[in-house]
């Protein structure tokens, strides 16, 4: 029998939520950096299933759902590689990154 | 309507035109004029009115009655149609006359007087625009337009007494001047209502007509009266609104001598004598008038008796004379009182000039304890100023003897206050007389006879004042000692200013007792001028002056210069509770209002630094923000139903 | 369903891993992990092609370009969540879990009939290649290029971050190599406490 498509929501939602606290509670960007990259794929998950469902009704709908997909994962790709970019000129600076020392806005 | 321009008398409408450009040109331009020419100007435009007034007083001889001329509507309601025009008749022509005359004079001084001072062309502006307003007063038709020049007086009068403003004092002696002023403006405005509310109309030749419809003493021309009696008595400084008057001193001599002595402070004689049909036929009102002038002349003499200060006696004798003039129109003797009105201003003019002389020549010195001995370095002053105070005091065959006489004939012989005490009225007027004969004889003294009792630096310098200084004292001394002879005693001799005077002027019907006690009453007032020069003979030209000033030292005397308590009753009553009423309100101010709004800033900044701690730059509250935000949109979708 | 459940789990189990695992390269791992999972999980839903770019790109390319950086930066282990907000911690894990139950709770409220899976199956043709290329090239074209032109930015934009200003780059190697101190060869963090490494505080 076919998998419910809201268990596949519910369970993008608890991997969202679970990346949303690492962003949270961790001290390192870059491991706030692996949380958010969790996140990115919660949503692909969403994604995915959806299109599965609507493929049900209509073949373009599930098409592009995955084509969807597809461009954020190109998207991510760029993203982390900027952002690691980013993380490492940051470092050479630095030599830190401890997350709340990089603010440069003063209370 | 255009025809009527044709007529002479007519263009005395243009009077007030001429000195108002005078005072647009003066006030727009004269500040960068070279120093004469403001004033030249200024008196030039008077010059012409003084030539349209001339020509029209010249037109009105033979002639019986004036020139009403309507010039444009101005409030054409229903049932009050009230326009702007002029009246010319011989009050309004003997009127203009004085203003414009004198005022010339005054103008011609004023041109030295006021040399090298930073407010020329403001001054100049200033009296030719008092000028136009006064004209404006004069020639009136209707209470409206007399009200445009009566509050238009009140403001130059303002404006000139703090001419020089930058000193406290001056500015607080125009501000009492207008407040006071104030007070007789809102009776003004209540008559007027009345006027309009029982006759109808607010031109003043229909009220007059319709006066005499009413019942002798009928109750609401009394009202309309006494209403008028408030706002002649704020603007001619009668009791209880004289004390503006001394402290108006405060401004330029030449000022005091044409506002407070020869016009501004006559428009209130002028209100009741242009309303003389109707005080005629309210003798309660005519004798408040009365009683009201006579008590001030008295208390004013008295006032004038302490005075140390030049223009202050000159003052409170202007008030004195002025009481003179309302216990005259008072008693129903219109024309003697318009009479009085014409020689004061030479003579009251002439010792106000001849005052402003000295302390010119003095640098300012204007007490008269540091006076004396000027008459012989200041040859023309104290001889025009001796004229003045002769005429002042009423000897025989000057102009103030005539005009003196001609009121208290008028008094005694009065019909309309017969019952109200008119003899009584009599003994208190011939008494100031001769208190008026005693404090001028002693103005005289202190300032041009006996030792000179002047400081050292400024003696060396006194010395005679310009020729443009001296004219005008020349000419108003020529004219305060012949003018009399208009206005000889009516009983016995032609007097010409009362048939003049006869077609503007309600005519009540006098007293006439047999020809011994009218001159009796002519000797009982050269008695008391006599009375009064030679008292202040023995007093102060025998020796006895420094006696006679410690005596005006002492309580009595104090309280004599304080204006016999009147001021400081007013500033114990009025002025006390307005103050604390400010204070009152600065508390309110500063504590509830400053206070509540310092409350609502420090409200406002707390709430700005709790805000600001979202802005704490620290990256994962931001985000933490964020998820909530997100969360709490889930939320109320779920909350929903799950369809938003 | 069991297929589902067992990913699932891994999947959940992998999440956290990444969230609380102390050692950073253990939670790289544990993502890698996650992944793979993912990828299955897209072949059960008829998402083939994705599956392998999924295992291809993702856990081959960025994973590894992670644990690339995590070596090059010495990251040693993370100091736990310290006091620098009181309350942030448990904030995060009430507001994950609120979150998580409301989407989930809305996913079920709303709930449609599943698909039929032969129609699913015709339509997606199992997600190949040639489908989503028909999407990509046909209906997507624009975005296609869009991200043609965010991938150049992105190479330009990460050459532009990690290149060198002072000229070493292109002149004599100075003493120590291309990479600069007090980073020594990859991997010998340990004892090398000087330079702050372990993300002490500065300024």
């Amino acid at each position: 029998m076919t998998v419910p498509t809201e268990a596949y929501v519910a369970l993008s939602a608890a991997l969202f939520a679970i990346g949303a606290m690492g962003v949270l509670i961790r001290r390192s960007a870059i491991l706030v950096f692996l949380s958010v990259e969790l996140m990115l794929n919660a949503g692909n998950l969403a994604l995915v299933a959806y299109a599965r469902h609507w493929a049900g009704f209509d073949a373009l709908a599930g098409l592009s759902g995955q084509t969807v997909v597809f461009i954020v994962l190109a998207v991510a790709a760029a993203e982390v590689a900027v952002g690691l970019g980013i993380l490492v000129a940051i470092f050479r600076d630095r030599s830190s990154t401890d997350v709340d020392a990089l603010s440069g806005v003063r209370l | 309507m255009t025809g009527a321009w044709s007529d002479p008398v007519a263009w005395a409408a243009l009077a007030p035109l001429f000195a108002l450009a005078g005072a647009l040109l003066v006030g727009l331009f004269g500040r960068r004029w070279p120093e004469p020419l403001p004033g030249v100007v200024a008196s030039l435009a008077i010059a012409a009115a003084f030539v349209v007034a001339a020509v029209a007083s010249v037109g009105l001889l033979g002639r019986d009655a004036g020139v009403a001329l309507t010039l444009w509507p101005f409030l054409p309601v229903a049932g009050l149609d009230v326009s702007v025009g002029v009246v010319v008749d011989p009050l309004a022509a003997t009127f203009l006359l004085i203003i414009t005359g004198v005022g010339l004079l005054i103008h011609v001084y004023s041109i030295d007087y006021m040399r090298d001072d930073d407010g020329n062309a403001r001054y100049f502006a200033l009296l030719n625009l008092f000028v136009a307003s006064m004209l404006v007063l004069v020639l009136a038709d209707s209470l409206v337009l007399l009200f445009v020049g009566w509050e238009g007086v009140g403001v130059c009068s303002y404006l000139l007494i703090g001419f020089w403003y930058r000193q406290r004092a001056n500015a607080d002696a125009g501000r009492k001047a207008f407040i006071v002023n104030r007070i007789g403006d809102a009776g003004f405005l209540l008559a007027s209502f009345l006027v309009a509310a029982t006759f109808g109309t607010l031109t003043i030749a229909d009220a007059n007509a319709q006066a005499g419809s009413f019942a002798f003493g009928a109750g609401v021309l009394t009202a309309i009266g006494l209403l008028f009696l408030l706002a002649a008595a704020g603007k001619s400084a009668q009791l209880p609104l004289h004390v503006w008057l001394p402290d108006a001193m405060a401004g330029p001599t030449p000022v005091s001598a044409l506002i407070h002595a020869a016009t501004m402070v006559t428009a209130g004689v002028y209100l009741v004598a242009r309303l003389s049909p109707l005080y005629a036929q309210a003798p309660a009102a005519s004798a408040a008038v009365a009683w009201v002038g006579a008590l001030t002349a008295l208390i004013a003499a008295v006032a004038a008796l302490a005075q140390t200060d030049i223009k202050r006696i000159l003052a409170y004798s202007t008030v004195s004379q002025l009481g003179f003039m309302f216990a005259a129109v008072g008693a129903g003797a219109y024309a003697a009182a318009v009479f009085h009105v014409f020689t004061h201003a030479f003579f009251k003019g002439l010792l106000f000039l001849a005052a402003g002389s000295v302390i010119h020549a003095l640098h300012g010195e204007q007490d008269v304890r540091r006076m004396g001995g000027l008459g012989r370095r200041m040859r023309l002053t104290g001889s025009s100023a001796l004229v003045g105070t002769l005429a002042i005091a009423g000897v025989p065959l000057l102009s103030g003897f005539f005009s003196k006489e001609a009121i208290l004939g008028g008094v005694w012989n009065s019909t309309l206050v017969e019952d109200y005490g008119s003899r009584l009225l009599f003994a208190l007027l011939l008494v100031t007389a001769g208190l008026t004969a005693f404090y001028m004889f002693r103005w005289y003294h202190r300032v041009f006879c006996g030792e000179s009792r002047l400081a050292r630096d400024v003696a060396a310098k006194v010395h005679e004042s310009p020729g443009t200084m001296t004219a005008p004292l020349v000419v108003l001394a020529a004219l305060a000692a012949v003018a009399g002879y208009l206005g000889l005693p009516a009983f016995a001799f032609p007097n010409w200013i009362k048939s003049w005077l006869a077609p503007s002027l309600a005519s009540v019907g006098a007293l006439h007792p047999p020809l011994w006690v009218e001159w009796l009453l002519v000797a009982a007032s050269v008695v008391a001028a006599a009375a009064g020069l030679a008292a202040g003979w023995w007093i102060y030209e025998r020796g006895r002056g420094a006696l006679a000033e410690r005596v005006g030292g002492g309580v009595m005397g104090r309280f004599a210069r304080d204006g016999l308590g009147f001021d400081a009753a007013y500033r114990a009553g009025a002025v006390s509770t307005a103050e604390g009423l400010a204070a009152g309100l600065a508390v309110a101010d500063r504590d509830l209002l400053d206070r509540g709004i310092a409350a609502g800033v420090t409200t406002a900044s707390w709430l700005g630094r709790a805000v600001a701690a979202w802005q704490s730059g620290f990256v994962r509250l931001y985000a933490l923000a964020t998820l909530i935000g997100l969360t709490a949109l889930a939320v109320v979708v779920a909350a929903l139903g799950g369809r938003a | 369903m069991a297929t589902f459940t067992v990913l699932a789990v891994v999947m959940v189990v992998g999440a956290l891993g990444v969230v609380l695992l102390r050692q950073p390269v253990h939670a790289a791992l544990a993502l890698v992990g996650t992944l793979l999972a993912l990828a299955v999980t897209y072949v059960t839903l008829e998402a083939h092609f994705l599956a392998a770019i999924q295992v291809i790109v993702y856990a081959g390319a960025i994973m590894v370009l992670f644990l690339f950086v995590l070596m090059l930066l010495n990251v040693q282990r993370s100091i736990g969540p310290q006091r620098s907000l009181p309350g942030l911690r448990w904030a995060a894990y009430a507001t994950a879990v609120v979150l998580a139950t409301a989407v989930a709770l809305v996913a079920f409220w709303d709930g449609r009939p599943a698909p039929d899976p032969a129609v699913v199956s015709l339509h997606l043709q199992g997600g190949s290649a040639a489908g989503i290329a028909d999407v990509l090239f046909g209906e997507l074209l624009l975005a296609f290029h869009l991200v043609g032109v965010l991938l150049l930015t992105g190479v330009v934009g990460a050459v532009a971050l990690v290149q060198r200003h002072d000229g070493s780059a292109h002149g004599a190697p100075k003493a120590g190599g291309p990479l600069p101190a007090p980073e020594g060869p990859v991997g010998s963090g340990r004892g090398r406490k000087r330079g702050a490494l372990a993300g002490g505080r500065r300024s």
